[in-house]
């Protein structure tokens, strides 16, 4: 989080982290592609020759002003292949929250187990309690035939104090509320981190 | 509980928190850079993309794209130092251009400084301040000034988190 105060700006960083394919930067073109043009970057992305996410993809988006303050939500996605792990964990790095994309395939709820607890390693390693960070569980592709229900996958990743949302992100279903979601999210946890400084 | 009126943002859970007197300072350093190098252009950025100043000739350059991509290409650049046991602080990666150098550098743990300097500008020459103006960035950045301003961001308002959920409905175009 970067607060100017001479710009009257406030900077969040989200990443969108999740298992290879599971909809991260489907979720990123779809922001891209529905939020007015005057309120939004370009969208970059770092690929590999076939398409896949190399690196990062990168999309800025600049709110009105509220109250005078100027909010820029800076979103990344992670590679999801296992073979980019390093780079994984150096997007995270400064994250003020994070949408967990999970698939809702059956057989890939072990995929999102195995990519939850990476993603619980990298934020250990950078000295991020899971607990301590706002994080927002998106239950992608749930209108597959035999979808696994948000309820489910919250029980099989144990994640019992994580806002669900299921979503259809090709179609644009369930990103705006995702987002909404974290955004809120990552605000309230600044604001109480702000009380327990202050009390 | 801490009286609203005198909080301010270093109470808040940030990396980076400038303050007016910050942003004079720092724009000095980068207007001194960009005379003495002499440097074309100069992005200041935080160690997660956004960026914070610039000088120079901008052009078309897109700087939170350019933000972005310099703070993945940094702590890519750190993690390879790491992992080969070659870390130190303020280290520097160099790309020559055919026409123009550019160097980035860490500017303290939070600040990166990208440069771009003609390429008639001697290496070491431009080196040698870039990282001078670095620590000088740190120094500033990791500084409280003396007054803090009475300026209220209304970070502590209460309905702060679902006003910002109604804008993203109002850029939302379905």
């Amino acid at each position: 989080m970067q607060i100017n105060w001479q710009l009257r700006e406030l900077n969040l960083k989200i990443v969108y982290y999740g298992p290879a394919l599971s909809g991260k930067t489907t979720n990123l073109e779809q922001i891209h592609s529905r939020v007015d043009p005057l309120h939004r970057g370009e969208l970059i992305s770092l690929k590999t020759h076939e398409d896949r996410t190399l690196f990062f993809d990168f999309l800025e988006l600049e709110l009105g002003k509220i109250n005078g303050l100027t909010p820029k939500i800076h979103l990344y996605t992670v590679p999801g292949q296992s073979y980019y792990e390093a780079s994984r964990k150096l997007v995270l790095r400064g994250a003020d929250g994070v949408v967990f994309v999970a698939d809702s395939s059956p057989e890939f709820m072990h995929a999102n187990k195995v990519s939850w607890n990476d993603m619980n390693n990298h934020l250990a390693a950078h000295g991020i309690a899971l607990e301590k960070l706002p994080v927002v569980l998106q239950c992608n592709k749930q209108d597959l035939v035999y979808a696994v229900d948000p309820q489910t996958m919250k029980n099989l990743l144990n994640l019992y104090d994580v806002n669900a949302v299921p979503a259809v992100a090709i179609r644009g279903e369930g990103v705006l509320e995702t987002l909404k979601l974290i955004t809120r999210g990552v605000l309230a946890h600044m604001q109480q981190q702000q009380q327990k400084v202050a009390a | 509980m801490m009286d609203l009126d005198t909080r301010n943002p270093s109470d808040f859970p940030v990396d980076v928190i400038l303050y007016p007197g910050h942003d004079k300072a720092i724009r000095q350093v980068l207007e001194e850079l960009a005379q003495k190098c002499p440097a074309q252009f100069l992005l200041l950025a935080g160690v997660s993309g956004q960026p914070i100043a610039y000088e120079g000739e901008k052009g078309e350059t897109n700087l939170s794209a350019l933000g972005a991509l310099l703070a993945g290409d940094l702590a890519a650049s750190q993690e390879i130092a790491r992992q080969t046991d070659q870390y130190q602080s303020y280290q520097m990666i160099l790309r020559e251009g055919r026409q123009s150098t550019i160097f980035l550098s860490e500017a303290g743990p939070f600040m990166i400084l990208f440069a771009r300097v003609d390429r008639e500008v001697p290496l070491g020459w431009a080196r040698m301040l870039i990282l001078e103006s670095c620590r000088r960035l740190a120094d500033i950045a990791s500084a409280r000034p003396d007054e803090l301003p009475s300026l209220d961001l209304g970070l502590h308002e209460d309905k702060l988190s679902s006003l910002i959920g109604d804008e993203l409905d109002s850029i939302w175009s379905g």
